[in-house]
């Protein structure tokens, strides 16, 4: 079975060097899969081709067999993809809640509503109240998200990105830049969501021990290509992995 | 067809003032990431200072030229250290907004200093004359500023690709957390970028002295070109902007020649034209 | 609900004006509603967007001419005002599709580039606009509703009764649309244009929006002004004057709904004060941006919430 989003060839160029090349990926649907790689792989750069941040050099995108290849980013949301990032991008000056409710009401297509006050969007704001209680950020909804400690906002930032009820979900480094208690909280966040939503998920991660416990498939990147992918258990034996990281326990 | 030639010849000799005008607003863009809205009204401090030293106060043509650039090299740094530097990291709107006060300043200034009558002083002797080109008399003056403005573009080149501080430069506009590791003092560097992109511009200023009307509102006249210039040529692009200058000068002769009183309309219709088939410029990537 | 009885207070107050003070100070409230609402619209693209124009002044300019050219023709206050403003936002939208796909910085270059375009056409085409000279005699056309109504304009008191009822019409429309889901769209492309996009939104689209909304309310402030002034010349268009918006709404604050119209007010009480002493008033301004600018980034607004005031 073709998986729910896939890549033909894809390539991505910065002047000599290639970021992504002759990449054949693809997510196969209800399978959590882990992306991980050496620094510099191409991990995001795939992620940024896939939600329509960039657009690739050559080869092809397709999503449910769809070609969605120079589709832009909000019409792939639109369609069911969607993504988190790893430098923080949240609408600041906005409140919680109010962040929730921006993909909640564009899911709905009430973006452009203009007369009625928000609050009259009953629907809208119910959903996104549920979406943050499931975030665990309810009690911060009035909060400035800008104020938010560095930890919440990483909830805040998985909880935009599945706001839109997508089909597809990629998350760059959910938990990075952040302290043990933090990145525990993060990742059962994100293994709550893979379980109780309709989604599947792809996730860029490190840490070996997160990749290994949540994984049903992973996908090896190194200098732009895909090295290997599989289940787990063939992924910690192969021995081709284990060399690019030099020997470290996986 | 003769009088086209001759009038593209009047359109190149006004480029060259424009290429000064651009290259210092692009240069100031590329490294420190600020685009000085008040630049063009540096180009007019420019020729105002020149105008003051060779026309009012008779001082040798080229040392005028000299201490114009001086003189506003003074109000460049004293523009960037005691005002831009604070809002570096502040959103860009700000420095625009700065910059743009900037404007405000300058323009009332000039005219509550040097009135607001336009003037033009004599030329000097060894520039008098004319040569002939296609049987029409081309001011001589006019060859000394292409030549002139030919030579800062061959300058720039020369410094920024062959020179060490060149590269020091270049290496700030495209990564400043990593020069800065590597030791570059990014402050003094930033200043000393600022200072440098006034005085280009006070250059172009100070050359049209003898020729051209110094008169208030130029600034905003002239920073209005530059930005055309840079939409055309790509914002930050060195040979962007000389391309940009040439295609603005020559394109506003010929429409002084053949459209009269639209010659300005016509540029702006250019620059519409360029945004919607290349909007990032002719060279912007 | 204090701030609701205050607003009550302050509109009743406005509807009583004309008894209250002489023509001199009943103009200068009518300059005060049209900076207001130029000013609102600028800030619908500044503060809500993220988008600072410094050529607003061509949508106000564009406004004021299409009036003036209606009224001429068609002596209907009606016409004038309603052809004006939609002129504008046709400008607004064809000019809109030409800066907004830009990044910030180049929009902001281009709007200021547009607007000095339209006042060099302002200037110098005289066969449409009577060049320099601008437009005269334009008349304070009555205001006519065929068959229902018909009212004299020539009595200031009556042209700032119908100025006060189109701006607070036009206050309570932007008032819905900034509380609008609208509102919050146009704020989180502010925010981060990235994440909007992310989150299904059309970044282009809401932009072009906002940018043509903000032509409307300029040329609306400008379809008012030649029925006052019974002329229009060249320098409405001049980048000069679309820095009042900008200051307007910098001193007022921006992040806040009543920033511009408070900007609006204190701006001519400022500049009426400082053209006693000097005609240089430009750079007077000029100074007043870089404190703003420098110290006061949230304006007046911001400095009263501070204080504890009803915000």
């Amino acid at each position: 079975m073709n998986g729910v989003i896939r890549t033909e060839n894809l390539g991505k160029y910065f002047g000599e060097l290639a970021a992504v090349h002759a990449v054949n990926f693809a997510l196969k649907e209800g399978l959590f899969t882990s992306i991980i790689g050496p620094n510099g792989a191409g991990k995001t750069t795939l992620i940024n081709l896939l939600s329509g941040y960039l657009f690739p050099d050559s080869g092809r995108i397709f999503f449910q067999e769809n070609e969605i290849t120079r589709m832009p980013s909000h019409k792939r949301v639109k369609m069911g993809i969607s993504r988190s990032f790893q430098i923080m991008n949240i609408f600041s000056r906005l409140t919680v809640g109010q962040n929730i409710l921006l993909p909640v009401l564009s899911r709905r297509n009430k973006n452009s509503s203009w007369l009625a006050a928000i609050n009259s969007q009953k629907d809208a704001v119910k959903e996104a109240e549920t979406i943050l209680q499931e975030v665990w950020l309810w009690e911060k909804k009035d909060l400035p998200a800008g104020e938010l400690s560095h930890g919440d906002q990483r909830l805040l930032e998985l909880g935009i990105a599945v706001a839109s009820h997508p089909q597809v979900c990629f998350l760059d480094e959910p938990s990075s830049g952040m302290n043990p208690i933090e990145r525990v909280k993060v990742l059962e966040l994100v293994k709550k969501l893979a379980a109780e939503r309709k989604t599947t998920f792809a996730i860029v991660e490190h840490d070996m021990d997160v990749v290994f416990s949540l994984s049903d498939w992973i996908v090896v990147m190194n200098r732009g290509e895909i090295l290997a992918e599989g289940k787990p258990e063939d992924i910690r034996n192969n021995q081709e992995v284990r060399d690019i990281y030099l020997g470290e326990e996986i | 067809m003769e009088t086209l030639a001759f009038q593209g010849l009047v359109g190149l000799s006004l480029a060259m003032y424009l290429w000064l005008l651009a290259a210092g607003l692009t240069i100031v863009f590329g490294v420190l990431g600020v685009l000085n809205f008040a630049h063009g009204s540096l180009f007019m401090l420019g020729a105002y200072f020149a105008f003051t030293f060779y026309g009012l106060w008779g001082v040798n043509f080229w040392l005028s030229i000299i201490l114009s650039l001086l003189t506003v090299a003074v109000v460049g740094y004293l523009m960037e250290r005691l005002f831009l530097r604070y809002i570096y990291h502040l959103d860009h709107a700000y420095q625009l907004l700065l910059t743009f006060g900037f404007i405000l300043i300058f323009d009332d200034a000039v005219k509550m200093v040097w009135g607001g009558v336009a003037k033009i002083p004599a030329m000097p002797s060894f520039f008098e004359g004319t040569v002939s080109f296609w049987q029409r008399p081309f001011p001589i003056y006019n060859l000394f500023i292409i030549g002139a403005g030919i030579l800062v573009a061959l300058v720039l080149w020369l410094l920024f690709e062959k020179t060490w501080w060149g590269r020091i430069v270049r290496a700030s506009a495209s990564d400043r957390e990593m020069a800065s590791a590597i030791g570059v003092n990014i402050p003094i560097l930033f200043t000393g970028v600022f200072v440098f992109g006034a005085m280009l511009g006070a250059l172009g200023g100070a050359l049209g002295t003898p020729v051209r009307v110094v008169a208030p509102g130029i600034g905003a006249a002239m920073i209005i070109q530059a930005f055309i210039i840079t939409v055309i040529g790509g914002l930050g692009n060195l040979k962007g902007a000389f391309v940009g200058a040439i295609i603005v000068g020559v394109v506003s002769a010929y429409g002084i020649l053949l459209f009269p009183v639209f010659e300005l309309f016509l540029i702006f219709v250019i620059m519409a034209v360029v945004l919607m088939v290349k909007p990032q410029g002719l060279f912007g990537g | 609900m204090k701030k609701n009885l205050a607003l009550l207070v302050l509109i009743i107050f406005l509807f009583l004006l004309p008894i209250l003070v002489g023509k001199y100070l009943l103009y200068m409230t009518i300059h005060i509603l049209l900076l207001s609402l130029f000013a609102l619209g600028f800030n619908l693209l500044f503060g809500y967007t993220g988008l600072l124009s410094f050529g607003q002044a061509g949508f106000y300019a564009v406004g004021a001419y299409a009036c003036a050219k209606v009224l001429l023709v068609v002596p209907s206050l009606l016409a004038g005002i309603f052809g004006g403003l939609v002129v504008a936002g046709v400008a607004a939208l064809v000019l809109g599709i030409l800066c907004i796909r830009h990044t910030r910085i180049y929009f902001s270059m281009l709007t200021l580039s547009f607007g000095m375009m339209i006042f060099s056409l302002a200037w110098k085409w005289r066969d449409m606009t009577g060049g320099d000279d601008g437009l005269v005699g334009i008349p304070r056309a009555p205001l006519e509703i065929p068959g229902l109504l018909k009212l004299n304009m020539t009595p200031m008191e009556n042209y700032y009764y119908v100025v006060l009822i189109f701006s607070l019409l036009a206050i309570y429309l932007f008032h819905r649309l900034v509380n609008s889901p609208l509102g919050l769209t146009l704020r989180g492309i502010r925010d981060s244009e990235t994440r909007a996009a992310c989150v299904g939104i059309s970044v282009v689209n809401y932009r072009l929006l906002s940018f043509t909304i903000a032509g409307v309310y300029a040329g609306l402030a400008g379809a008012l002004l030649p029925p006052l002034e019974n002329t229009v010349t060249p320098p409405v268009a001049h980048w000069s004057h679309s820095a009042e918006p900008v200051l307007a709404t910098l001193l007022g604050g921006i992040y806040s709904f009543s920033g511009p119209i408070v900007g609006a007010f204190l701006f001519y009480i400022i500049k009426d004060i400082i053209v006693r002493f000097t005609e240089y008033w430009l750079i007077c301004l000029g100074v007043i941006v870089l404190i703003l600018v420098l110290g006061f980034r949230g304006g007046v607004v911001s400095i009263w919430e501070r204080k504890g005031g009803q915000g």
